[in-house]
């Protein structure tokens, strides 16, 4: 990469990120306000997915119980003993990880199918059992009636504020994290062992990857960072609803839309989050009175354009239109072709 | 109810589950793809049979040869209109996970079609025998739920027949072992493919005319079954044909069974539980080999 590359990449992103920043003083409207923050929450929560689904290629179709556990213990902490969900998350978010690690070690041992089988089956038992579950001990969970976030009014310690404002901040935060770990994860050691084993375990543990280590680690990074996603679904809608926050619907829309932005990709899942669940936020708006079903018909509809006709992901267009115009730029000087194929 | 005739309800509800698993099984073993549009396909058939039955009066037994020829061209559609561009796509991807998801959208399709067209009311195949119970001395069970035994047992072995000794059954079993090979070998795998998925859509016909004289058809039935269907490809070996079966009765049996002495849930959480356990212990199923995926 040349000079001059480098400079337009990061005035772009500077802009961008300005733009970001003063976004709500030009939304004004806390509806739309809170279709971006869901939005971005959606890009953050494919994105967490994108590390074991994208880099690692384990097609885990049950991530809805890392956003579950993340949520759930955190909320429990704060309603029992008044622990900050600030801290709280830390214990949502080490669960997590022991639950990746107690799923992750019968089933990674296995290739991908019989692992996105296996986490369909484990996160509906998971949705049955939150379902059944009123409360354990002196912990209430809520069971079907699902579990409302004690309410203290405006208060930073306890994740809680009147204003939209402060959520929109934090998602933003979360978003720029995410993106920073799964570049980070792309170009370290550990992204590079993930691609091999993605491409074929075989010949990465052939050439002495540790396949099951790697994949445990992937999965403990993705649900965490998952896992916090919940809390912040959480302290956002301040109820929890186990169909709503494990169920199949949670965890299967983290994996539309990183494939349809573009899985394996850094920015992929955070351009499909952002676009999908927009168009998704709007047609529920416009149609979702309407006939029972049709705008989650037209949904499914767009989607299933989308793979047939743009398999690589959305991603993949935005490149197209990268290349034609650093290749225009190429024309006044400068060899800036040689832009990241993968999107980083 | 005597434990025979729980066994009984058991084995009768565990064939269907079998049935059910018997296409995700075919098309898995195949195309190695896992079918997220089974339990949705599974209700359009269940749609379908309803709604032929209610206009023609006819057993609804009988309509398996109108029903199961229609959903084998759903099916052999499904693949060729949709599957198809996207597999070629990703012709070197040895796990075509966009497929995947495209059978996972096109289960959202069927299922808010199915939703605007049919509302969301349950309804069932009311026939002169869903209230008969017939007895083999003390063995009681439903007369629907028997039959639906018999058909599912019957057009299992059928099927099994078919895919061992036919030239059909021949050619899906070579492109299941080895693709380039099996073309190669002069079959049409382009074809091949869509014919597995055509027969993996028209078993669930056979599943829905067995199941609406005694089940609710509403729009997401499909996802009851859909859930039941991976314990059971899991349990008997992805892939796996008399695994599918097996793995079918064994979690009816579990059911029927465990619902005579916990709660409905507890039953629920049995099934998980049984399917973890088998996981833990024995994570390729019954009949699967630890090498092959």
């Amino acid at each position: 990469m040349t000079g001059i590359n480098i400079n337009k990449n990061s005035v772009i992103l500077a802009v961008l990120v300005v733009l970001l920043l003063l976004l709500p003083m030009a939304v004004t409207k806390p509806y739309y306000l809170h279709v971006i923050i869901i939005c971005l929450l959606w890009a953050y929560l494919a994105s967490s997915w994108n590390i074991i689904g994208g880099f690692a290629g384990q097609l885990s179709l049950g991530h809805g119980i890392y956003t579950a556990i993340g949520a759930y213990i955190t909320v429990i902490l704060f309603n029992t003993f008044g622990l900050s969900p600030w801290l709280g998350l830390f214990v949502g978010g080490g669960a997590a990880i022991l639950l990746s690690l107690v799923i992750g070690y019968p089933t990674f041992g296995l290739r991908g199918a019989y692992y996105a089988l296996a986490t369909v089956a484990i996160s509906e038992g998971i949705v049955v059992l939150l379902n059944n579950t009123g409360s354990i001990g002196r912990f209430t969970v809520g069971g079907a009636e699902g579990l409302i976030v004690k309410m203290v009014g405006n208060s930073a310690v306890a994740f809680q504020f009147n204003s939209k404002i402060p959520y929109y901040y934090i998602v933003l935060i979360m978003v720029f994290l995410i993106i920073f770990v799964a570049k980070w994860l792309k170009e370290s050691k550990l992204g590079y062992y993930l691609v091999a084993l993605r491409e074929d375990e075989d010949a990465a543990a052939a050439m002495g990857i540790n396949v099951r280590r790697n994949k445990l680690i992937a999965g403990a990074i993705s649900a965490f960072f998952t896992a916090l996603g919940g809390v912040f679904y959480a302290m956002l809608i301040r109820y929890l609803e186990p169909n709503a926050i494990a169920g199949a619907g949670m965890s299967t829309q983290m994996v539309f839309l990183a494939i349809v932005g573009g899985s394996g990709t850094v920015l992929g899942p955070v351009i499909g989050g952002i676009l999908l669940a927009l168009i998704s936020e709007i047609i529920r708006f416009y149609l979702g009175g309407q006939l029972m079903g049709l705008h989650l018909f037209i949904y499914g509809m767009i989607v299933l354009l989308m793979i047939i006709y743009q398999p690589r992901g959305i991603i993949e267009l935005f490149e197209k239109i990268g290349q034609r115009f650093s290749r225009k730029h190429n024309d006044e000087g400068g060899r800036s072709g040689a832009e990241d194929p993968s999107g980083a | 109810m005597g434990f025979l005739s729980v066994v009984a309800n058991g084995l009768s509800m565990g064939a269907i589950y079998g049935l059910i698993a018997l296409g995700l099984t075919l098309i898995f073993g195949i195309m190695k793809i896992i079918n997220f549009a089974q339990g949705a396909l599974l209700m359009l058939s269940m749609m379908i049979s309803y709604w032929l039955w209610a206009a023609t009066g006819l057993s609804p037994y009988i309509l398996i040869i109108i029903v199961a020829p229609i959903m084998f061209v759903v099916g052999y559609l499904c693949e060729r209109v949709l599957i198809k561009p996207v597999l070629d796509e990703q012709k070197d991807v040895r796990e075509p996970v966009s497929v995947l998801l495209l059978t996972a959208a096109l289960a959202i399709v069927l299922e808010n079609l199915a939703l605007m067209v049919f509302g969301a009311d349950y309804v069932m195949a009311k026939t002169s025998f869903s209230d008969v119970t017939i007895a083999f001395g003390p063995v009681m069970v439903s007369a629907a739920r028997f039959y639906g035994l018999m058909i599912a047992l019957v057009v299992a072995g059928l099927f099994y027949l078919f895919l061992m000794y036919s030239q059909t059954g021949r050619n899906l079993r070579a492109t299941g072992q080895d693709r380039n090979a099996a073309s190669l070998m002069g079959i049409d795998i382009t074809k091949t493919y869509a014919i597995a998925f055509g027969i993996g859509t028209a078993l669930l016909a056979v599943a829905a005319v067995a199941l609406i004289p005694f089940y609710y058809v509403h729009p997401s039935v499909g996802q009851v079954f859909m859930t039941k269907a991976f314990i059971v490809v899991v349990l008997g070996g992805l892939g796996s044909v008399p695994g599918a079966l097996l793995g079918g009765i064994i979690i009816g049996l579990i059911e029927s069974i465990a619902a005579q002495y916990m709660t409905a849930t507890l039953t629920v959480i049995l099934v998980y539980a049984v399917f973890l356990l088998v996981l833990f212990v024995k994570p390729s199923g019954i009949f699967g080999s630890p090498y092959e995926w």
